[in-house]
């Protein structure tokens, strides 16, 4: 072999390996081992192929007509071992009660079509993949206890869905090149990734989805941020700056929005919701300020956010499976039975709010630096923002596991974590840590990442120029 | 400048150490293996001594002259405009704190390990300390805005979780919750000042705000910038500080551990904002309104402090008011220009206020016992003379009980507005889900608005 494909054909078999598994008559939490273990090799082999030296080069995998189909490039590079690190989170903590079969299909499923994803800049095959993602996460929500939710994503995702086959049908078709239509169409896929990511005013179905809905495969369906992708290799490279400017300026408006209802929710799921949103937002506000700073800052928020919140969600629903729906009006007490899952709550919330010492903080102070380069007032909603999503988590932590005495002396009830689980976060966080403590891989890779999309911006932008004010 | 290669290994140490406690005890914690309290409390008073030692032989060995010594550990983050380095900025004002935070440090590194000995807190306490003394020595010794950033994080997060301490109550919890949420606005403005010198000046060198080498230090700012970046460090210091709008949370905080009290509220934290300012002279200098309006900030505090220090009836709380109404005079000094006499007051009442705030417990239990004995309050003194008018008395004197109703202005002014705007964009979110659900909102899926 010439080339290191045969690599990420490995990949793909993985996840196809445990979606065949689950069809066999197997014990579940047989079949979780293999889900487990196929993640974690799954998590080394994207390492591998992002940063071994010792790999062959992967030359991009070409269509007959010559387009790129996969490649393997800085971008890829980051997100390939995030998606397998989402894989191995999800199958490793999903508490034992909402651990079944076909779950675990579907995140096998839609950890393959993540892959694919982020492994491709051909828009075509990134609407195939959309569709299939939301297709999986619609079938989480098949139960009758999830109809309501079910419409509302089916109606939003839907839309965002017949929003981005329009919007590429008209933006790459051959007839539409030069015309007013490619504008359309480029509208239309910065609409259905605004929708997709949860960007005010396209926002609702979010906290709804999280509240209301089933945790672990929002979760699952959130955090790699599809939508983000979306927006870097479909929308930045071709957009006009005015257009990047008013998407960014509605996630910076989202950052805030996002942050300020998680501090009055009730609900700890729908807190979570919205500071996914904030957080989300953020990312999205990086991918298009067009600054080199801003966008690597996005990209490193992209991953440290995503696991981080992963993390925090997974800790939400661990703590659901021990005492049941999690009301934040009141103080429920536990910290001495479950220090390690307080500890783990409290530092992944951390962590999802770029607090000094995480990855996120490197990647909040270029992002933040960047936003205010672009927007000199806008740019402190970033700071808005970080301030009081920080004050959220505690918040949130201080309702979930202090206020109350533990009960009387003597008590024993087991509520702490098992092996599993523990061993989980404490990786999630050590790398969440050690990455904060020394970031220059990640960091260095961002920037390789922002450089490239930046260079294939054309020099006066062409397409989805609006008329905006002047800078605020 | 002279090489000062000891100086820079020596600052490893003297940073290192309380970095290393806190990692290798949050570590344990989080791997479910505390330490025992016989090996957290040697490696709290081995990395306290070492700490201290280390930046004493700096402080001796740091060249003399105006001017501070720049020390860089290289990029950490790269980026096309430079990245983030580890830079520390040192002078004798900014070593002689740090010495100052070390010694305090290993003294009540050494109370707290009696004073803590057996409670259910113990490791908590020790993982929360490491993370203040780390924080506190970034803000004295930061060489850029985001080495001072992450300090007054650390600070700001291990002090809301301190006051917090004692989490089987409701109250310290609920108590720790404000503080923190002053502390967010803190660090908001702090990093709103420091994203605004990076835009202005492309550089985040704290150099810019403290000034350059030289008999006279300016700083590389000028005009509105200066003043906005000023105003902006002097809310980061009035929410740290607990100066006025602020205060409100100075009391509350009094609900954690004595030593904790003691190093935070009596000693280290509430001069953190001091020492900022002091650092930070040559811009204040150079902005007058900046000047004016620390000025008043600190007399209007001290005037405060002083009032409702006579009224409150127990002696962490009365303790704390005294404490700030030094700080509201050390601010005034700094405002003046008098930086020496502000750094000597400081070093002077943050020993002194230690002192007060460890003997506290030790001293009510005596007078407790001498109460006992002989039947009548022995610290009884008899009413004090009246100091105005009985009506203006009077109306002071509730003032000073209310604590200048610091709490219900903050409460009326942001808190209950911001909750009822949100709740209500809350409500429109969940009716934009009825809708396409085709259902309508009930009263259960509404939040509380309160």
């Amino acid at each position: 072999m010439t080339d290191g494909w045969p690599w990420v054909g490995v990949l793909a078999v993985l996840p196809l390996a445990v979606a065949a598994a689950s069809l066999l008559p197997m014990d579940l939490e047989r079949l979780r081992r293999v889900s487990v273990t196929a993640a974690l090799l799954m998590l080394l082999a994207t390492l591998a192929v992002a940063w071994a030296p010792w790999l062959p080069a992967m030359p991009p995998v070409r269509t007959p007509g010559g387009d790129v189909l996969f490649r393997v490039d800085a971008l890829s590079s980051l997100l390939l071992p995030f998606a397998s690190a989402l894989w191995l989170l999800t199958v490793a903590v999903t508490p034992r009660a909402a651990l079944d079969r076909h779950g675990l299909r579907r995140t096998a499923v839609a950890t393959l079509a993540t892959l694919a994803s982020f492994l491709t800049q051909s828009a075509v095959l990134l609407f195939v993949l959309w569709i299939v993602s939301v297709w999986t996460f619609l079938s989480a929500l098949s139960g009758p206890a999830h109809q309501r939710q079910r419409r509302v994503v089916a109606a939003y995702l839907g839309a965002s869905s017949v929003l981005l086959g329009a919007g590429i049908a008209l933006t790459f078709a051959p007839l539409t090149q030069g015309t007013r239509l490619e504008t359309v169409g480029l509208w239309l896929i910065v609409v259905a990734a605004l929708v997709r990511k949860g960007i005010f005013p396209f926002h609702a179905w979010v906290p709804e989805v999280f509240d209301h809905g089933r945790l672990g495969p929002a979760i699952l369906f959130s955090a790699p941020q599809l939508g983000a992708y979306v927006t870097v290799v479909l929308i930045v490279p071709r957009a006009s700056p005015d257009l990047l400017r008013l998407v960014a300026v509605l996630a910076l408006g989202t950052a805030v929005y996002g942050a300020a209802l998680a501090l009055v929710q009730t609900s700890a799921r729908r807190a979570c919701g919205y500071l996914f949103m904030s957080q989300s937002a953020l990312v999205m506000a990086g991918l298009d300020c067009t600054s080199p700073s801003a966008l690597a800052g996005g990209f490193a928020l992209w991953l440290s956010a995503g696991l981080a919140f992963a993390g925090l969600a997974r800790v939400v629903l661990v703590l659901e499976a021990r005492r049941g729906r999690l009301d934040l009006s009141t103080y429920h007490g536990g910290y001495e039975r479950m220090p390690v899952l307080a500890a783990s709550f409290l530092a992944l919330g951390l962590a999802c709010t770029g607090f000094p010492g995480t990855l996120g903080f490197a990647g909040q102070e270029l992002l933040v630096g960047g936003a205010v380069d672009v927007f000199p007032v806008l740019g402190f909603a970033v700071v808005v923002a970080s301030a009081l999503t920080g004050l959220a988590v505690l918040r949130m932590y201080f309702a979930l596991f202090c206020g109350r005495p533990d009960g009387p002396a003597g008590a024993t009830a087991h509520l702490g974590l098992t092996r599993r689980e523990a061993l989980t976060f404490a990786a999630l966080l050590t790398a969440l840590i050690g990455l904060g403590i020394a970031p220059r891989p990640v960091i260095d890779s961002a920037f390789e990442a922002s450089d490239a999309i930046l260079s294939q911006r054309q020099a006066p932008a062409t397409i989805g120029r609006v008329e905006a004010g002047p800078e605020p | 400048m002279t090489s000062i290669f000891p100086v820079e290994m020596l600052l490893v140490v003297g940073i290192g150490a309380p970095a290393m406690l806190l990692i290798v005890l949050g570590g344990t914690s989080l791997a479910n293996r505390p330490l025992p309290e016989r090996w957290t409390g040697r490696l709290a008073a081995g990395s306290m001594t070492a700490s201290f030692a280390a930046l004493v032989v700096a402080l001796v060995l740091l060249p003399t002259g105006p001017g501070a010594a720049h020390v860089s550990y290289g990029a950490w983050s790269t980026s096309h405009d430079g990245g983030i380095a580890i830079e520390f900025l040192l002078d004798a004002t900014s070593l002689g704190f740090a010495v100052l935070a070390t010694a305090i440090a290993g003294v009540v590194a050494a109370f707290s390990n009696r004073y803590l000995h057996r409670e259910p807190g113990y490791n908590r306490y020790f993982v929360l300390f490491a993370m203040f003394v780390t924080g506190i020595l970034f803000v004295a010794l930061a060489g850029n805005v985001e080495v001072l950033f992450a300090g007054w994080e650390f600070v700001g997060l291990s002090s809301a979780l301190l006051v917090a301490f004692f989490h089987g109550r409701a109250g310290p919890v609920g108590n720790a919750l404000r503080v923190f949420a002053v502390y967010r606005i803190s660090d908001a403005a702090m990093l709103a000042a420091a994203v605004w010198l990076h835009h202005v000046a492309g550089s985040g060198s704290l150099s810019m705000l403290f000034g350059e080498s030289g008999t006279v230090p300016q700083t590389g700012l000028a005009g509105a910038d200066a003043t906005i970046i000023a105003v902006l460090l002097i809310v980061a210091v009035a929410g740290k500080s607990a100066l006025l709008p602020f205060s409100g949370w100075l009391p509350r905080a009094m609900e954690g551990p004595t030593p904790s009290s003691a190093v935070y509220y009596g000693a280290l934290s509430i001069h953190a904002g001091c020492i900022l300012l002091l650092r930070a002279t040559p811009l204040l200098e150079q902005v007058l309104a900046a000047r004016l309006l620390a000025g008043g900030i600190g007399a209007a505090t001290a005037l405060f402090a002083t009032v409702t220090t006579r009224v409150q009836s127990d002696v962490k709380s009365s303790l704390a008011y005294a404490s700030l109404t030094q700080v509201g005079i050390i601010i005034v000094e700094i405002a003046l220009g008098l930086r020496a006499i502000a750094f000597l007051h400081l070093v002077g009442h943050a020993c002194f206020r230690l002192l007060q705030f460890l003997s506290a417990p030790n001293v009510l239990h005596d007078l407790h016992g001498l109460e006992d004995a002989i039947g009548v309050s022995p610290a009884h003194g008899g009413r004090p003379a009246p100091v105005a008018a009985p009506r203006v008395h009077r109306r002071l004197f509730l003032f000073a009980l209310e604590r200048g109703f610091l709490d219900a202005m903050l409460d009326r002014v942001f808190v209950t507005p911001f909750h009822r705007i949100a709740s209500a964009f809350d409500r429109f979110d969940r009716l934009q889900c009825d809708v396409v659900a085709s259902r309508t909102v009930t009263a259960e899926d509404t939040i509380h608005d309160d």
